[in-house]
């Protein structure tokens, strides 16, 4: 077939990815739920508002989402393929959690996104969203269950990275731009444009030290966010706050054996985040991340409280991961060579009494499927076949069953 | 054989003249020529095709036409909703200079400012993906497109908050009654090209031609800075109007509907010459002229009581939103015509059966349906259980598009003469339409609903008589 049938961009999961796939989320759903986290669902459609009113999306992101008007949406409100999984989220707690002090949840969805060519528009992530006064300890246990769930599912080499985006703000509103030309400006930091970081150096002359130290430079755990303090606070007196809430978690994270790396830079919407942020990668492939997003809860009507989350890109761990093989399966198999009725009922009732048992049983659908052992039912006979050629006869299904039941009896 | 997209409508002469002084005669085009397939001079194999403006990005995308031309705010109009589409800008041409305006009416803001943090701001235009696009950059909560055929400015400011309207200056936005907020695109027309085209097939003595048209690169989009978030608020609520609001339409339903009018005795000031707000002959009543098309989702959203369109357009809204409150209160019987199924001429079927079976052994995998009624096209499509098929949306002029762009096209059909003469022919009717009276579902119950009654009956009285004198 030339075209596939198969709209594009979007993929078939075959049972091979699924026993993978389902490993992975149960592998995370435990860890979640060893934490105290409990699982919510969101439905896959949503206001388009909730995502253009929060600006945790970029226009451009925004640009690229599924959205439509819904059959009812004559009044011309569109709707939205979940584009991600924080924003449904706290828009479930603000309807229906929001008694609660604290809120711990995760999530495994999936979400859509426009993507050229057959790049995946559905992706899956795994995510959990803290919602409730819990800083730092909050920050801190987000980044321990991230990475007790990558652990779990056997990945070594996990690579952990922390910003603040109190830093780059602190950075870009001491260049006097207005709003629009910071976002420019910040892209192109990211991007690595030395340009971007000459117009820095040009717009704050007074910062001394070069400001590709702060927003480029990477360096490790507490001592490199020692140095940055030293060199810049003394011109730079609002990164005093952004440091601090860095240093608190970075020296917790030490204390229990993970040094991360620092960055002055790492998420392109650093607006939506109010605390710290942080990335998992494994093998130079970014599988998770997350941050505290303390005015999100506000911005969709709930009352002010904070709140931080990460995600796991399924897409990429399902790549990095091996799976346990699964035990196999000792399955006996029931063949009927008649096809009259009572022939076929017989079978499944044969199936079903040795699954009454504890075996595990299957009628034979086609001969392909025939294995060992294996009872073969018809004529009114009973024989077991066994491993290594053994067959026996029975006088009846109720022996029959026994027999297979019974294996260590057997000879 | 390359094949060029023109553009019908106002760029026409203009842009005929443009090309034959660069040495590019296309027959009948300048001269407002019937058919839509032109042939041209002063070049090799030319196929040259007239289309809607709009059309034109569509059908370069797609690959149909290796060159086209058309005012650059159509092509950003469909890039910013499909940016990885194959198309190529090449430059503009020294005609068909218009800009985009994000415009109010007066006194209605103070400035793009004033939008900051506002909810629910409800933009009306002909370019809904720019609008949406001025909504996310601006970071407008909670904002909602309402797209509209044509006569955007007609709704500032009861019906709309904003109008993104085309205009080729502030003082062509004033005679619409607007004034402007931002000016969102500056263009001309364009030249634009089929990104495989132009990397696979020598076009070569085409773009010299035009370039030799003096192409420039200037103007294009100019996005408006982010502005302030804010809050979630409850959503507004509509306050309670005592006047009857009724919609007129413009177009050529006109006719229909003056003399519809005329026989129930009703005669609004200002509609027969073309004024958007026509004074009411009845006290508590206020009319206001816009797009057939656009009727039934206004008036499901309350912005009218009452509007005169036809069945195709109220059909149409309830195809596509089939729990939308719009009803048919009046059938008024005129300007009947058929939307039919139609396809070439000399495709061996004579019914729509015919035809499926004939294409699918002609080994056509995707069915492509071109139609100005996308949705009752889509509807059509499903209930006859079509194989792969893909609806083609057009701005009209639909009938060039067969055999080579489309298959089939879904289209209104008065005598059949237009179909002879373009080697058409109806294979099915869908249904007659005909202009109609639309209310919102319960809209007759109240103060409001006695005078919307009083008004439907001398429209069936009126609309009796007629019948009676036939």
């Amino acid at each position: 077939m030339s075209e596939p049938l198969r709209c594009r961009g979007m993929y078939d999961m075959l049972p091979a990815h699924m026993e993978r796939f389902r490993w992975v989320e149960e592998v995370f759903r435990r860890t979640c739920l060893a934490w105290g986290y409990r699982e919510v669902r969101t439905p896959t459609v949503e206001h388009l508002f909730l995502f253009t009113a929060t600006g945790t999306l970029t226009p451009q992101a925004l640009g690229r989402v599924y959205s439509f008007l819904d059959w009812d949406g004559w009044s011309g409100e569109r709707v939205v393929l979940r584009p991600e999984g924080t924003i449904p989220t706290a828009r479930l707690y603000v309807e229906h959690l929001s008694g609660e002090p604290l809120a711990k949840l995760f999530y495994v969805q999936n979400v859509f996104h426009f993507a050229e060519g057959e790049a995946r528009r559905e992706e899956w992530q795994a995510g959990v969203e803290l919602i409730g006064d819990t800083q730092p300890l909050g920050d801190v246990e987000l980044v321990l269950v991230a990475h007790q769930a990558l652990s779990s599912l056997g990945l070594d080499r996990i690579g952990l990275r922390l910003s603040h985006p109190g830093l780059v703000r602190a950075v870009l509103a001491r260049t006097g731009l207005p709003p629009e030309d910071q976002l420019s400006l910040y892209d192109g930091i990211l991007e690595g444009d030395a340009e971007a970081l000459a117009r820095v150096r040009q717009r704050i002359p007074e910062l001394g030290a070069p400001p590709e130290l702060l927003l480029a430079e990477e360096g490790q755990g507490l001592a490199f966010l020692r140095n940055l303090r030293s060199v810049f606070l003394p011109v730079l007196p609002e990164l005093e706050a952004p440091m601090r809430e860095l240093e608190e978690v970075v020296a917790a994270l030490e204390e229990l054996g993970l040094t991360p790396t620092l960055s002055g830079a790492l998420v392109r919407h650093y607006e939506y985040y109010t605390g710290p942020v942080f990335r998992f990668e494994v093998d130079g492939r970014l599988v998770g991340a997350g941050g505290r997003y303390d005015s999100l809860i506000g911005l969709l009507g709930g009352r002010d409280v904070p709140a931080s989350g990460f995600a796991l890109y399924l897409g990429e761990v399902l790549d990095l991961v091996e799976p346990p093989r699964p035990s196999e399966v000792d399955v006996v198999w029931v063949q009927t060579v008649g096809r009259r009725p009572q022939d076929v009922a017989e079978a499944f009732l044969a199936v079903r009494l040795l699954r009454e048992r504890g075996r595990g049983a299957q009628v034979v659908l086609s001969p392909s499927q025939a294995g060992v052992p294996r009872l073969l039912l018809g004529d009114g006979r009973y024989r077991v076949a066994l491993g290594g050629g053994q067959e026996r006869e029975a006088a009846s299904l109720e022996e029959a069953l026994a027999l297979l039941t019974q294996r260590e009896g057997l000879p | 054989m390359i094949k060029l997209a023109l553009p019908t409508g106002d760029l026409r002469r203009p842009l005929a003249a443009l090309l034959e002084r660069a040495g590019l005669r296309v027959r009948g085009y300048g001269e407002g020529s019937r058919s839509y397939r032109l042939s041209a001079e002063g070049i090799g194999p030319l196929r040259v095709r007239v289309f809607r403006e709009r059309d034109i990005p569509i059908q370069i995308a797609l690959g149909n036409y290796d060159v086209g031309i058309c005012g650059l705010h159509w092509v950003e109009e469909f890039l910013s909703r499909y940016p990885g589409e194959a198309i190529v800008r090449l430059g503009g041409l020294p005609v068909g200079e218009v800009s985009l305006w994000v415009a109010a009416a007066p006194g209605q803001w103070d400035g793009l400012r004033d939008l900051a943090g506002r909810w629910g701001v409800r933009i009306v235009s002909e370019f809904p993906n720019l609008a949406e696009a001025f909504a996310l950059a601006a970071r407008l909560p909670a904002y909602r497109v309402v797209p509209v055929w044509g006569a955007a400015e007609a709704y500032p400011p009861e019906d709309a908050d904003l109008a993104l309207v085309a205009a080729s200056d502030g003082s062509a936005l004033a005679r619409m009654g607007l004034v402007p907020l931002h000016r969102l695109l500056e263009g001309r027309a364009w030249v634009i090209a089929n990104r495989h085209s132009l990397r696979e097939k020598d076009l070569a003595r085409l773009l010299s031609l035009l370039a030799a048209c003096g192409l420039e690169a200037g103007g294009g989009l100019s996005l408006p800075p982010p502005l302030a978030l804010s809050r979630v608020t409850p959503g507004r609520c509509p306050t309670e109007r005592s006047t009857v609001r009724i919609a007129l339409p413009d177009g050529h339903q006109q006719r229909h509907v003056l003399e519809a009018l005329a026989e129930a005795g009703l005669q609004f000031e200002g509609y027969a010459e073309g004024e958007r707000r026509p004074r009411s002959p009845l006290d508590g009543v206020e009319a206001k002229v816009v797009r057939p098309q656009d009727m039934p989702q206004m008036v499901a959203l309350g912005a009218f009581d009452l509007a005169i369109s036809g069945r195709d357009c109220l059909l149409e809204h309830l195809y596509r939103f089939p729990s939308s409150p719009v009803e048919m209160a009046l059938d008024l019987g005129r300007g009947a015509f058929n939307v039919s199924a139609v396809v070439a001429a000399d495709l061996p079927a004579r019914s729509l059966g015919e035809a499926l079976r004939y294409w699918r052994d002609q080994g056509v995998t995707t069915l492509r349906i071109a139609s100005e009624f996308v949705s009752i096209a889509d509807h059509y499509a499903r209930s006859r259980h079509f194989w792969r098929y893909r609806v083609i949306p057009t701005a009209g002029a639909s009938e060039g598009f067969v055999p080579e762009d489309a298959e089939l096209l879904i289209e209104g059909t008065e005598t059949g003469r237009t179909l002879v003469e373009n080697q058409l022919k109806a294979i099915d009717v869908l249904f007659r339409s005909t202009t109609c009276v639309i209310v919102r579902r319960g809209s007759l119950e109240g103060p409001r609903g006695r005078i919307l009654s009083t008004l439907l009956e001398r429209l069936a009285r009126g609309s009796v008589a007629a019948s009676a004198r036939m």
